[in-house]
């Protein structure tokens, strides 16, 4: 297996001192900010994007995979100690495993979370590993066309996913579009929607996106509706499980790997729909003991989605690493990322940066393992965090945004301009747009115009070649499907 | 097309209502208004004629289009009744009506922080905005707020401008660190 003799490469790599280091920070910074109220994986790996400003490519990368992973079990986390519903990721397991804490049993609850994502996590990194090359073996062979067919998919599936209201999902699409357009034309060097303000020349850092429309969002949309009751934490000791516990838990981690991971690698999957299947399938599995606890804290209910959780954020780097497309919000942030570095995802990485590649995947195994290590025995201390007092908690938000605007340029343009995307954030909670369109848009939006520019290049102005290509047919009948699916299902239901 | 009534205050209150009361119909306007101002904004840029016809117009023509197409549905969608649903979040009550008053005192410390960081310089800048921003949302010991402010401010600058080489203005502080 040649691909395996890479991973082995890369884990020399990220098995350095300094590396490891760095996946140490990753993972603790990213469990710290994850477990947070009111932030997502997205808003933590936004958020500390600054940190990493100024650290090498290959130890910035590696750094990421521990916050990617640690965002995600932080969040598991609050989300089974706090009654509260959360972001929709995570809702599901606070389905059960809010329950599962109240009845005393916290320590089970955020045991078969940490093993279940670490087991979901190891696995579908392995997966990763293996398909990864293949994928990007058969995208080197992608035209232009192709790969716009393939952004129109995100688009379209992302936005009638992601919202109840397809209209609602376009229009975020459409806000994310137009902020992508802000700025100079790549091609020709043509200013464009910049109203005459120097400072927009070069577009809107999607770090001032990423955190306007997250963090500063989600502070003006706290502040506007703030619970003002004492958070209600459940205590907890050491995270562990008994035998019975493992016995319920090995079969629901693996069928929630088995959804997570193919959900996450399709376009517009995300992990909202693998969590909310592998728990409606471990209820209708359950028998028994598990059946009567179903609704009153069943392990099964918290094993099977956090599983799938995890595996979903691996696979959502299929698609990330092989073709360069951003399935999920906190995917277009890494890509972003990636993009900071001078580096563009895609099958020529894989072939121009190998090292860096198998660096990152080796590195997801190595800060999953940490996240195990470091979850079990911490959970009181996580626990704690979640008594930071509100109004300290979202002070502390917008002063670390106003950081990450501001540290890019020192200029306070910037921070106004973090202040409207954050008035747009704010709006968009309120009124129910999903974001995850909005900062896919953004960035893919431009990817998608150079694309589109160059079939049609090749094609001498003939629109025809955008549906020449096998590939491209059948990429757009599925955009198509993507927004007319959801229109049929409703005229059905009427 | 939406009418002025939308900058009536009582059609902006809060809990919405049928069709033109619903406050999120600023929102569908201001996505059909951005699809035309897309338009029209990227008319003036000049086209280098190129052969092929395709110059830095075309993809902001076909956004816009979309957008105006979007907003059309969305306009129509919420004067039917639609209405999306308040996101979720753990620190968020969504029986309760907004707090507008909040968010407004909030904007107005972020964007006097804004214009001021310059000359203030991030510690005194950034202790300032913790120390508004906690007291806003309703900190209630002061004392200890602005020891965090002031804790906060200082060590986000050690990390930042020492240990990560970031440059951060220090304005008032220029000289002392």
């Amino acid at each position: 297996m040649d691909s395996l003799g890479l991973l082995l490469d890369g884990f020399t790599a990220a098995l350095t001192p300094v590396n490891l280091l760095y996946a140490l920070i990753g993972v603790t910074l990213g469990t710290f900010v994850g477990v947070l109220p009111g932030i997502g994986p997205a808003m933590t790996v936004a958020l500390l994007l600054p940190v990493t400003f100024n650290v090498p490519p290959a130890s910035a990368f590696i750094m990421f995979a521990g916050i990617y992973y640690g965002g995600m079990y932080g969040g598991s986390t609050t989300s089974i100690l706090l009654n509260t519903p959360g972001e929709s990721a995570s809702m599901i397991t606070a389905l059960e495993g809010n329950k599962m804490a109240r009845r005393g049993r916290a320590a089970q609850a955020l045991a078969t979370a940490a093993i279940g994502s670490f087991i979901a996590g190891t696995i579908a990194t392995l997966l990763l590993a293996l398909a990864a090359p293949v994928i990007a073996e058969v995208a080197i062979s992608f035209g232009p066309a192709d790969y716009f067919a393939l952004a129109v998919l995100a688009f379209t599936a992302v936005s009638s996913v992601l919202s109840r209201s397809v209209v609602r999902g376009l229009a975020s699409l459409g806000l994310g579009l137009v902020i992508g357009l802000i700025g100079i034309d790549q091609q020709t060097g043509q200013a464009r929607l910049t109203l005459g303000i120097p400072q927009l020349l070069d577009g809107i850092d999607v770090v001032i996106v990423a955190v306007g429309l997250f963090a500063v969002g989600e502070v003006l949309y706290v502040a506007s509706r703030l619970r003002h009751d004492s958070p209600d934490v459940v205590p907890v000791g050491r995270a562990f499980m008994d035998r019975s516990d493992w016995g319920r838990s090995w079969r629901p981690w693996l069928r929630g790997t088995a959804l997570g991971f193919p959900f996450g690698a399709l376009p517009g999957g995300g992990a909202e729909i693998p969590t909310f299947l592998s728990y409606t399938l471990e209820r209708r599995l359950a028998r028994g003991r598990a059946r009567e606890e179903f609704g009153k804290g069943a392990i099964e209910g918290v094993a099977g989605p956090e599983a799938a959780n995890n595996a979903a954020a691996a696979g959502t780097l299929v698609p990330l690493l092989t073709l360069g497309l951003p399935t999920s919000a906190t995917a277009a942030i890494l890509l972003a990322a990636f993009q900071q570095y001078g580096l563009q995802p895609g099958p020529q990485l894989f072939d121009h940066n190998p090292d860096l590649v198998w660096g990152l995947l080796a590195s997801l195994f190595v800060g999953n393992a940490m996240l195990l290590v470091l979850n079990l025995p911490l959970a009181p201390a996580w626990a704690r965090v979640l008594h930071i007092p509100r109004p300290y908690l979202y002070a502390g938000i917008v002063t670390f945004a106003a950081l990450g605007a501001y540290a890019l340029s020192a200029s306070w343009v910037d921070l106004i301009v973090l202040y409207i995307l954050g008035l747009l954030g704010y709006a968009m909670r309120r009124f129910g747009l999903p974001i995850a369109p909005a900062v896919i848009g953004m960035i893919l939006g431009p990817m998608a115009e150079i694309q589109l520019r160059r079939a049609l290049a090749i094609g001498a102005g003939d629109v025809t070649v955008l549906v020449s290509s096998p590939v491209a047919i059948v990429f757009l009948s599925l955009s198509l499907l993507a927004l007319v699916l959801p229109l049929v299902r409703r005229l059905v239901r009427r | 097309m939406p009418d002025r009534e939308l900058n009536d205050p009582q059609a902006r209150r809060e809990g919405g209502g049928p069709g033109w009361r619903n406050p999120e119909l600023v929102l569908a306007a201001a996505v059909l208004g951005l699809g035309a101002f897309v338009i029209i904004g990227t008319a003036g840029v000049t086209t280098a004629s190129s052969a092929l016809g395709l110059g830095p117009r075309f993809f902001p023509f076909l956004v816009g289009g979309a957008m105006i197409a979007v907003g059309v549905c969305y306009v129509i969608d919420v004067l039917r009744g639609g209405h999306g649903d308040p996101e979720q979040s753990e620190d968020i009550d969504t029986r309760t009506p907004a707090d507008l008053r909040t968010v407004a005192i909030v904007s107005a410390i972020f964007l006097g922080f804004a214009v001021t960081v310059d000359v203030l310089g991030w510690i005194t800048g950034s202790a300032l905005l913790f120390f508004g921003l906690a007291v806003t949302l309703g900190a209630r010991r002061r004392i200890r707020a602005a020891a965090i402010a002031i804790a906060l401010a200082v060590g986000t600058h050690l990390l930042f401008v020492e240990g990560l080489g970031v440059t951060l203005p220090g304005g008032l502080l220029a000289g002392v660190i």
